[in-house]
């Protein structure tokens, strides 16, 4: 594989493995991290976690990347894969990886 | 071929029906892109009956059902109800199941791709001392979803509807008869499954039907709801469930309890999560005019033949077209490119799902 699709994945890889290692431990999930899909629903079905949970998360997010999920944006919410979509996105807009 | 009791009514509404294992089910009403527009902006009625249901008495249903699926029954609380699948002996895919506990009973229902008797089979509720009832023959199971479906319930059984959290049941009376109320849906808007006798199944389609007919819905098929159920990235046992059968790559392993010891098929389930994953799905997406990702078709990357489209649809919210694909574990990561069809195909993007912001996500129906 080409070196950027390397260096791409291996990002993406990084901010993935950081966030279900940590959502893990703080919402006692009886998974390890290779269980999670990217794209399970975080909310409602999949994981079903509650209102409190997405607390959780959004808190997750600021510890493990000091990025802050706004209270409007709930979409980012929608699976696992929409949360590093916007922690790659935040942290390429302050212009590197925190 | 078992036939919906509700056929005569949905052919005379314009329903083109085809078989599907052993099941006629209503594919379409003849337009497909308004069918899904009803889900995402309105309401929309659908016939489930296809699926099989059964009640089982709390004991000994409780341990029947736990021994069979993949989730854990006895956790689930009074009033709601679990996600799950079950497995055949292989630790395949045979059902996409919910089990409700339902004051002093549990509801069973089954999105089933084994023909009836092969899941009575894998069931063995069978025989003459079974505690199990088949309700399948009995009654009507119709499925209301959408943006405003709530509307339409809230008129027809009361207020407190909008109260039931996603996941939950409750027993209605209609027309002078039971309809068990799950609040469910697998097209991420608002979803009610309203399980009938057939003696009210017709009066509560006719009413159902009106009631989604007042918002600007209408009736849909499964056609629209396979689309849908790509779109909210909900799986789908007839799609992606029959063609990769595994619930590992697709991605399941949240509707098993890993600390549960036993139940169909797990310990070929648990010996394939030892050996480690080498593939999962992930979603895909092409320009508007690209009609290659289709099921079936080939993934390609750097030249390299990697995995194959599992399920397609065209996203009428994006206007484009989305699939899923079974990739490789080191390549199954959104954000790459890939070729579809052949190595010089056209182009599909791997994506994170779901891509679409469901309008009822943005409703918090317990604070209206």
């Amino acid at each position: 594989m080409s070196e950027l699709i390397n260096q791409t994945i291996a990002r993406r890889r990084q901010v993935i493995d950081t966030f279900k290692q940590e959502l893990i431990r703080r919402l006692n999930l009886a998974y390890v991290p290779e269980d999670l899909h990217e794209d399970v629903s975080l909310l409602g079905s999949g994981l079903g976690l509650d209102s409190l949970d997405a607390l959780e998360i959004v808190l997750c997010v600021e510890t493990c990347f000091k990025i802050k999920i706004p209270d409007e944006s709930i979409s980012v919410l929608r699976s696992i894969n929409t949360v590093v979509d916007f922690v790659i996105e935040q942290q390429d807009a302050k212009g590197g990886r925190a | 071929m078992r036939v919906s009791p509700l056929k005569e009514k949905l052919a005379a509404a314009g329903a083109v029906f085809r078989e599907r294992h052993g099941v006629g089910v209503v594919s379409h009403f003849g337009n497909l892109r308004a069918e899904c527009g009803a889900v995402r902006d309105a309401a929309a009625l659908a016939d489930f009956s296809f699926a099989r249901v059964f009640t089982l008495p709390e004991t000994p249903g409780i341990d029947l059902l736990d021994a069979l699926v993949a989730g854990n029954v006895p956790k689930i609380r009074f009033g709601r109800v679990l996600h799950t699948f079950l497995a055949d002996k292989n630790g395949l895919l045979a059902a996409d199941c919910f089990v409700a506990n339902n004051d002093q009973e549990f509801v069973f229902i089954c999105e089933s791709i084994l023909p009836d008797a092969e899941l009575d089979a894998l069931l063995a509720f069978g025989g003459k001392e079974s505690p199990a009832k088949d309700l399948t023959a009995s009654h009507a199971v119709l499925s209301l979803d959408g943006f405003k479906s709530w509307e339409v319930v809230k008129k027809i059984f009361g207020a407190d509807i909008i109260g039931l959290p996603y996941l939950s049941i409750e027993n209605y009376q209609f027309a002078g008869g039971p309809v068990r109320f799950i609040r469910a849906g697998k097209t991420s808007e608002f979803g009610y499954l309203l399980i009938a006798p057939v003696k009210i199944a017709a009066q509560l389609f006719d009413a159902l039907k009106a009631g989604v007919e007042e918002h600007g819905g209408r009736l849909v098929g499964a056609d629209a709801h396979d689309a849908l159920r790509v779109e909210g990235r909900f799986f789908n046992i007839f799609r992606e469930g029959e063609r990769v059968r595994d619930p590992l790559p697709l991605g399941l392993q949240w509707m098993i309890d890993l600390e549960k010891e036993t139940f169909s098929g797990s310990a070929a389930l648990k010996e394939r999560r030892a050996a480690g994953l080498k593939q999962k799905i992930i979603g895909l997406a092409a320009d508007a005019n690209c009609a290659a990702l289709q099921s079936g078709a080939q993934i390609f990357h750097e030249g390299r033949a990697v995995g194959e489209v599992v399920t397609g649809c065209v996203s009428f919210v994006l206007n484009q077209p989305l699939a899923l694909g079974l990739l490789p574990l080191e390549l199954a990561f959104s954000g790459l490119q890939f070729r579809v069809g052949a190595p010089g195909g056209p182009v599909a993007r791997s994506i994170s799902m779901p891509p679409i912001m469901p309008k009822s996500l943005a409703v918090k129906l317990d604070e209206m």
